[in-house]
């Protein structure tokens, strides 16, 4: 890929002779630099978990935030450029508010999903007389969980754009050897708690440090307590019992 | 010619422009357990002029709900076009059709949003709710809205709402002696209500009349329809739940 | 009509005739009074019942006690409701450019050349317009709630105690509807040999 590089890769929205869009390619790649992200659904909810990379030992690692609300029935985690990620969720977040305004109820996961996309295609050169949003695609990476009239659903987003749905997702650095662990070890009636366990297996493989509450971040989104991003000391039980 | 002169010894003149008319009529809605009733007179006047004897004010949105508006029928019209572009956008967004306490939160917004140049409109929407109650939602023109058991508006709104608490509420009655009154009425005493209203209403009010129209919303398993004379089903899909048409005369005088 | 609110209906039954009304006096908004009945008798067969201005309602209710008084004195006689309805009418016709703000409602039994009482009713606008309706008749700020009501539930021919129920319903659900009338409410019902009274409960918001 790099050996074809050529003038197409400087503008966002022109198309090399091969069909291709640079910049956007090159953002999925961004994603492969960033932290390990894994994210499995099963019939109770959904479970999502991420690496901390607590690169000093003088960084507070509780200030790392990878994993965050959209809504109180929606979760999301990420990979990549965390700055770009919060722009997205921002828009998120405004979208599942104004849906619960204008229509009284829960947004469905899919919509939301949708609507994230919607603003990663929104980069390239402005209109008219209209404000350029942005100059380039998103570096980022979604696993977006949540519960609606569907039950539990776990998308995934890339900066194209696109979005599909999984069952068990690995997004970062490590995320080839973890998603063929998933594939390995995922099955369709798996508890809560099976998924917590196999997220953290997951993760501990991929990663260089010794796993601890410190150094990754659990959450869920479940029917009856929603999101929920889990307290240290509840990651710490469910590590022990690793 | 043109007398100038004598034009400019004429006083200041005022002209305005008024872009609301009102067009009569009354509709009503009254929900029961399983199944809601929307019904709505055709006469349609202007002052002391009838202008039609038919123009329907009660619209079938969907499989679940009935929207009826009255006032200035203009913006009747135009409100119930845009609530039904919505509610395809809706469909095509969220690939399902909306429930009906969104089209009812739906409906506040779009008249809030026209908070200074409001539609001039009285709604009551009706229909099943997801958990399969009857509901009926009441707005006021800008979108103060509540969700209630039964509702009358329009021209004879103040004929007919205390005849409907009375005989739907039970106000100022007192059970017997170990008797109770029924939370919800059956199908056939509210349609039987919805007549008298409209009758008493088309007696004693110049702009209700004509003719009558009345949507029944029904859930999908329940049997209250069976038997009844001139029921017309006008149900569009094969899930969600099934609607009914009824039209029957009313005075013309 | 509204400064002082209130409401009178009236309605026929068989060989029997009802008139009631609401007990509130108010100043515009503000309750003044839980206890202004609006109905007087003026003969043992007759009653009057007034909606409007409550000043105007006791300064008729004195002339109407000095007119049929003259007229009893005069013709040796009672009043027949007919000609008292007229009495009514024309006392309210003198004030036709400045009138009073009153519109009355007139229940009761007339006598019929063989002796038998016949149920009359009548009502008037202010300046003494009549309204001999064969139903019933209605007058004040919820006017247009009772006739919705009585339209609904009235029928022909009813016996003393459901024309009693049937007016008793209309007017109370009327004037639960209305802002101005309610506090209360003041029901008679006139049958051949008797007056039958009720004083009404009701919301009192």
């Amino acid at each position: 890929m790099f050996l074809t590089r050529s003038e197409y890769d400087r503008g966002v929205n022109t198309f090399s002779p091969e069909g291709r869009l640079f910049q956007v390619e090159y953002a999925i790649e961004a994603i492969k630099l960033g932290s390990t992200t894994v994210g499995i659904r099963t019939p109770e909810g959904v479970v999502l978990g991420v690496e901390k990379r607590v690169q000093s030992p003088l960084l507070e690692s509780s200030s790392i935030e990878k994993i965050m609300e959209i809504d109180t029935h929606l979760g999301c985690a990420m990979s990549g450029l965390v700055a770009d990620a919060r722009t997205m969720i921002d828009h998120a977040r405004v979208t599942a508010q104004n849906h619960a305004f204008t229509y009284d109820e829960p947004i469905k996961v899919e919509s939301v999903t949708q609507a994230v996309c919607d603003l990663a295609l929104r980069f390239g050169e402005s209109v008219h007389d209209e404000d350029a949003m942005m100059s380039r695609p998103f570096g980022v990476a979604l696993l977006i969980a949540g519960i609606d009239e569907l039950g539990p659903q776990l998308f995934h987003t890339d900066p194209s754009g696109t979005f599909m749905r999984y069952e068990a997702k690995a997004i970062g650095s490590g995320s080839e050897a973890a998603q063929s662990e998933l594939q390995d070890k995922w099955h369709r009636q798996m508890t809560l708690k099976e998924a917590q366990i196999l997220t953290l297996r997951v993760l501990k493989q991929v990663m260089e440090e010794k796993l601890d509450q410190h150094n990754v971040q659990l959450a869920q989104v479940t029917r009856d307590k929603g999101f929920q991003i889990l307290e240290e000391a509840n990651l710490k039980e469910v590590i022990d019992e690793m | 010619m043109f007398d100038v002169q004598s034009v400019a010894h004429q006083g200041p003149q005022s002209r305005q422009f008024n872009p609301y008319t009102e067009n009569g009529g009354t509709i009503l809605a009254i929900a029961g357990a399983d199944f809601s009733v929307i019904a709505g007179d055709t006469r349609q006047s202007e002052g002391y002029s009838i202008q039609t004897r038919y123009a329907p004010k009660v619209f079938q949105l969907t499989d679940k709900a009935v929207l009826a508006v009255n006032g200035f029928s203009a913006d009747g019209k135009m409100f119930v076009k845009k609530v039904k572009q919505r509610l395809e956008w809706y469909r095509h967004a969220h690939a399902k059709d909306m429930p009906i306490r969104s089209i009812a939160r739906l409906i506040q917004t779009m008249l809030y949003s026209r908070r200074f140049f409001p539609y001039y409109v009285y709604n009551i929407l009706g229909g099943i709710e997801d958990d399969g109650t009857g509901s009926v939602y009441s707005f006021d023109p800008v979108g103060s809205y509540e969700r209630e058991a039964c509702r009358a508006a329009g021209a004879a709104q103040s004929l007919v709402q205390p005849f409907l608490d009375n005989q739907v509420y039970y106000k100022n009655q007192t059970a017997g002696q170990d008797e109770s009154f029924p939370t919800h009425l059956p199908l056939p005493s509210v349609l039987k209500l919805v007549v008298d209203a409209f009758t008493s209403a088309t007696e004693r009010h110049i702009e209700v009349g004509d003719g009558l129209e009345i949507y029944v919303v029904l859930k999908r398993d329940s049997t209250a329809i069976q038997s009844m004379e001139g029921v017309q089903e006008v149900t569009t899909s094969e899930e969600g739940q099934r609607v009914f048409y009824i039209r029957r005369e009313l005075k013309k005088d | 009509m509204e400064y002082n609110g209130g409401s009178v209906v009236a309605m026929v039954g068989k060989d029997c005739v009802a008139i009631a009304c609401d007990l509130r006096l108010g100043n515009q908004a503000l309750g003044v009074s839980s206890n202004f009945p609006k109905i007087f008798p003026i003969t043992d067969r007759i009653y009057l019942g007034m909606s409007g201005l409550a000043t105007d309602l006791e300064t008729l209710r004195e002339r109407f006690r000095f007119r049929v008084n003259m007229y009893t004195i005069k013709e040796e006689r009672e009043i027949e409701p007919q000609t008292f309805a007229h009495l009514v009418s024309s006392t309210l016709y003198e004030h036709r450019f400045g009138p009073y703000f009153i519109e009355p409602v007139i229940a009761g039994l007339s006598k019929t050349p063989s002796g038998d009482l016949k149920p009359f009713i009548a009502a008037a606008d202010l300046i003494g317009c009549l309204n001999f309706a064969k139903d019933f008749v209605v007058s004040g700020t919820a006017s247009a709630k009772i006739y919705g009501l009585a339209e609904a539930l009235w029928e022909p021919d009813l016996e003393p105690e459901d024309l009693f129920e049937t007016i008793s319903q209309t007017l109370m659900n009327a004037v639960d509807r209305d802002a101005f009338s309610g506090w209360g409410c003041l029901v008679h019902v006139l049958t051949k040999d008797k007056v039958i009274t009720r004083t009404l409960k009701s919301r009192m918001d």
